[in-house]
């Protein structure tokens, strides 16, 4: 059955992929030659149809798209393959005119930059080019029938009517384009490309050097290779995301449950004191607690003071010599203290959502279940906890992918603050506590090695997009959703 | 009768139970906080490591970061700085937001399920990761360390966020927009006039989610203002360059009192939210 429509699925898309070339080629064939003249001069079927401004539009961006394909892509294009062959040398003092002279030189970063824009215009150029030709046709066939065709006070005033929809999505579609699709577009890019400290624009070009980074990135049995401070460095990623995912999970809903069970007095005050925590943001409340638990920090002090340490030390958690707990200096005490302070950071946020998410459990069904003679736990675990999974599901899968990519505890915690004793590690400028993300920024911050970083990049996209579409397929099929509906 | 009293002994007992149980939780998670408070008061510029209370109590550290900067703490500056990035950001990320929600939930055209499933993978690619790549882009047209740049990188993505916000618009009956519609409104009068009003409380969410956004984010800052020029920082940028190891002795209680500051407008704004935020988050998941 659901095969069957994973077919049906497919032979629909398939054919409105075709259908868009079938529809484009007919235009051609069956329209007149205003239509067929449009090919040339985008305006003409408007103008023929006397939508002069609309025609005059069309046609000024056409030769403005022409202009910028010619002024900007060419050029770009032209030396897209090799990114660049004329290094940069420095200014020259000219002896005839002693003036200060720049031989021009290419930039291998916005050759690389300027090309994608000019791919992605192209492409932009394309759709729009197709679609005028169809509109056009579209227009005569009206005109032929009799019916009304727009003048172009009616096409603006569309604009706020029935196509208010362009409009509005114009404006952020764009910024998306910038800010998304762009990045990712570049960031694809470079990951096949030298690009790194020693092929720094404009100083010198980088170019392309095919799979050489994934290739270094996933091959490489020594310790001092990337591969190795790959695998850690994934294996440490992906134990955190899911701890940190749970951890806050489940303290959340108990603590929603705590404050809400029967017998506690003031819920809304408690709720207020655990939000109190995230108020302040996590810029500042980790910075603090990085000091508060520092090797010479007030809470060293205290555990000291009440013998902490040494009950440590015979426990042979700290070593002998030590004067202090290594709460962010060692790799263990390390881990866990983040995942303990990512509890701290997490559970308040995790408890305002359960206690979303508990006002609408089904009373009903628990009401019944409980003349039925069911327990408190049994209607927990059979009614409450399923309802919260399947309204948190989502939820929680969001949750992990944003765990892999949780930039701010891991960097605020231990930057600055925690030194690897692991020199493969260090020779890839990586950590036991590092993320993919955290690495991947320093790589770039402190290395500039944006040829890895750009492919370490690639890997955390496939990974969070694995992960979300896996699960969120599987809860679809689940199809327990409608149960819990109202 | 006697097993009623029981009964209701047995559940007080349970009930202190958790309230003490409460209080240690509570404690637990306010002595960070509480730190922070108590130490943005100390005389003593550096972190005490006997003291958690201050021995000498003063307002010193608050006047210091507003009316004596120095080449590094100008707190001041920062402030100003974040406020109106913070600012920018809020209106054009809400108008973005909300013009993406009321297309993809009140109309209906051709290609909207492919844009709403592609805006969902989109959404998947965590901004962590493409910020190198949006540096690169921000750097070739020259706005880094620009506060216009900083306004563009939260804002221009933040259409893809219309989740929560067209999951609330899903909810409005679509008989009033059909009335409107009969008595001759077009699209952007339901939208302004009918809709805008009825989608109060979510616009309240959004707003101070995209002020908060910005208002409290490190990692985009570190990246965008690297020129170590302090007049540039944001206020997360300029309290981590602070506490710098060298300067960690001079400064720690000013950087309490800093973050005591920019918590204020957070800790109101939650407050406002608080509501909204159980309900918006909500309605938002389970709509999908």
């Amino acid at each position: 059955m659901a095969e069957e429509k994973q077919i049906q699925k497919k032979s629909f898309a398939e054919t409105a992929f075709a259908r868009y070339f079938t529809d484009f080629a007919e235009a051609i064939v069956r329209g007149d030659w205003a239509v067929r003249s449009s090919l040339i001069v985008m305006g003409m079927g408007f103008f023929k149809r006397k939508q002069i401004v609309k025609g005059i539009l069309v046609t000024l961006a056409q030769i403005a798209y022409i202009l910028c394909f010619v002024l900007f892509s060419i050029p770009n294009l032209v030396k897209f393959s090799t990114l660049g062959t004329v290094e940069y040398q420095d200014p020259k003092i000219n002896p005839l005119t002693f003036e200060v002279e720049q031989f021009p030189y290419d930039n291998s970063f916005l050759i690389l930059i300027y090309g994608i824009m000019s791919l992605f215009l192209l492409f932009v150029f394309l759709l729009f080019y197709v679609h005028n030709v169809k509109r056009v046709y579209a227009v005569m066939r009206d005109a032929e029938s009799g019916k009304h065709v727009n003048t172009f006070k009616e096409d603006l005033r569309q604009m706020l009517g029935r196509k208010f929809y362009v409009t509005l999505l114009s404006l952020p579609t764009l910024g998306v384009i910038l800010m998304n699709i762009l990045p990712l577009l570049v960031l694809i890019a470079i990951a096949f490309t030298n690009y790194d400290k020693n092929h720094m624009p404009p100083g010198s070009l980088f170019t392309w050097i095919g799979f050489e980074n994934f290739t270094n990135l996933f091959g490489g049995k020594l310790s001092l290779t990337f591969g190795y401070a790959f695998r850690k460095v994934l294996t440490w990623t992906l134990t955190w995301a899911v701890l940190a995912t749970f951890t806050c999970f489940i303290g959340g809903i108990l603590l929603a449950l705590l404050i809400e069970s029967e017998g506690v007095k003031f819920p809304k005050m408690w709720r207020t004191l655990f939000v109190i925590a995230i108020a302040v943001p996590q810029f500042v409340t980790l910075i603090l607690v990085r000091n508060f638990f520092a090797d010479q920090g007030i809470f060293n002090q205290i555990c000291q003071n009440l013998g902490i340490l040494d009950l440590c030390k015979s426990l042979g958690l700290v070593s002998k010599n030590a004067g202090f707990i290594p709460f962010l200096t060692d790799k263990n005490w390390t881990k866990v203290m983040i995942i303990l302070i990512n509890i701290w950071v997490g559970i308040p946020y995790q408890m305002l959502i359960a206690t979303g998410v508990l006002m609408n459990a089904p009373k009903d069904q628990i009401e019944s279940a409980r003349i039925d003679g069911a327990n408190k736990w049994k209607i927990f675990w059979k009614i409450t906890m399923p309802y919260i999974l399947v309204v948190q599901g989502p939820a929680l899968i969001t949750d992990f992918v944003r765990n892999i990519n949780n930039f701010n505890v891991i960097y605020l915690l231990t930057q600055d603050v925690y030194i690897t004793q692991d020199a493969g590690l260090y020779k890839s400028n990586a950590k036991e506590v590092d993320l993919l993300v955290t690495w991947l920024f320093r790589l770039t911050q402190e290395e500039q090695n944006y040829k890895m970083a750009s492919v370490i990049g690639i890997i955390v996209f496939v990974i969070s997009v694995t992960f979300t579409l896996v699960a969120y397929s599987r809860l679809m099929k689940g199809g327990r959703e409608e149960d819990y509906q109202l | 009768m006697m097993k009623k009293m029981g009964m209701s002994k047995k559940r007080k007992i349970g009930g202190a139970f958790k309230m003490v149980l409460l209080l240690l939780l509570a404690c637990l998670w306010l002595v960070p906080i509480l730190w922070l408070l108590v130490t943005a008061f100390s005389a003593y510029p550096g972190m005490s490591r006997t003291r958690f209370f201050p021995e000498h109590w003063t307002l010193a550290n608050f006047s210091r970061l507003f009316f004596h900067p120095d080449s590094i703490l100008q707190y001041g500056r920062w402030f100003f700085n974040t406020l109106i990035i913070a600012l920018f950001t809020c209106i054009i990320s809400s108008i973005f937001v909300l013009m993406v929600s009321y297309a993809l939930s009140c109309m209906r055209f051709p290609g909207r399920q492919g844009i709403i499933r592609f805006s969902m993978i989109l959404g998947m690619f965590p901004g962590a990761l493409s910020m190198i790549a949006i540096y690169f882009i921000m750097k070739s047209i020259g706005l880094t360390n620009s506060h216009v740049g900083m306004v563009i990188v939260y804002s221009a993505g933040s259409g893809l966020g219309y989740l929560i916000v067209k999951g609330f618009m899903d909810t409005v009956p679509t008989s009033l927009r059909e009335a409107a519609k009969i008595e001759g409104a077009n699209e952007l009068m339901i939208f302004i006039k009918v809709m805008m009003p009825l989608c109060k409380p979510i616009i309240v969410y959004s707003v101070i989610s995209t002020f908060l956004g910005p208002w409290s984010d490190f990692m985009f800052a570190r990246l965008m203002l690297n020129s170590g020029l302090s007049k540039d920082w944001t206020v997360a940028i300029g309290l981590y360059n602070m506490l710098d190891k060298s300067l960690i002795g001079q400064n720690f209680s000013a950087f309490c009192a800093g973050g005591l500051v920019i918590s204020i407008p957070i800790a109101v704004l939650f407050v406002i939210m608080q509501k909204y935020y159980v309900e918006g988050v909500t309605s938002g998941s389970t709509k999908g």
